[in-house]
């Protein structure tokens, strides 16, 4: 799941390099931590948290086998 | 295009230029440097341009195809994909036997994946202006026969109730298709209302 996401978030930044994904896992549930450059933020987001939600919703399919609740949060 | 050969005051901003020109990121770039730049004497007797060849790397299907074959497989999903082009557009297959995971509800999972891939491309190839559309199985066409027969149903029943249908909220690809399919339709007329992402169409009496 993590490698999903630095896939994702490595192909929408200007900074690949400097894109951190961090995975806790909880019982029932797992989140997804992305850090990536100040400059990239926005990237990430996307106007009106577009890009986010999209993110959110393939990573949310990909672990919908897995039977876990997955979020994703995108960290300053 | 897929090589250029530009001259600068320095290295780098001869590469900038070739990339810019090119629609291309730095990171899809093969740089060489064909002649450094000489200052001269007091910048002005004998200074010499940087010279460079940048060479794209890779194509966007290229592209395509590599980013969304390893995205499937971290998601540990299968599927064969296979990208083409017209003028207007990308074509995105995933010959998805398994699996209705990468559909999700109403397509829900599919538009959302399409819009992702649109931002990633755009990111990669800044010189691209066409759309990427993304398929899995059949389901586009199978979408629009649903869609055609649920348009046909709802004009039954403005006719049978002489009063307005409103149908739920539909993404702009749906709505054009329900347009579409009660457009010579002789005693129904539609029209779209509300917002994004709630829009949703209305079917009234001609």
């Amino acid at each position: 799941m993590k490698q999903l996401v630095e896939h994702i978030a490595r192909a929408l930044v200007d900074y690949p390099d400097q894109v951190d994904v961090q995975q806790v896992e909880g019982e029932r549930s797992v989140i997804l931590e992305i850090r990536v450059a100040p400059d990239d933020m926005g990237k990430v987001i996307g106007k009106r948290g577009r890009i986010a939600k999209a993110i959110r919703t393939v990573v949310g399919a990909a672990a919908l086998k897995d039977n876990k609740r997955v979020m994703v949060e995108i960290i300053q | 295009m897929k090589a250029m050969e530009v001259t600068g005051r320095t290295v780098e901003e001869a590469v900038n230029k070739a990339v810019d020109q090119l629609g291309i990121k730095k990171s899809n770039a093969q740089i060489e440097v064909l002649c450094e730049p000489n200052q001269g004497l007091f910048g002005i007797i004998g200074s010499k341009d940087a010279r460079v060849l940048v060479t794209k790397r890779y194509e966007a299907e290229e592209y395509l195809q590599k980013f969304i074959e390893k995205m499937l497989f971290l998601m540990e999903l299968g599927g064969e994909v296979e990208v083409t082009s017209s003028e207007e557009n990308y074509y995105v297959r995933i010959n998805d036997s398994s699996s209705g995971i990468l559909i999700g509800r109403r397509g829900r999972t599919l538009n959302e994946m399409q819009y992702l891939v649109n931002s990633i491309l755009r990111r990669q190839f800044p010189g691209i202006r066409k759309r990427v559309i993304m398929d899995v199985g059949n389901y586009r066409q199978r979408r629009e026969r649903t869609l055609n027969r649920l348009a046909l149903k709802a004009a039954e029943r403005v006719l049978a109730t002489r009063r307005q249908v409103f149908l739920e909220p539909m993404t702009p690809q749906d709505r054009r298709i329900i347009h579409l399919a009660l457009k010579e339709h002789g005693e129904v007329y539609t029209y779209s209302k509300g917002e994004e992402p709630r829009r949703q169409i209305v079917i009234g009496l001609r």
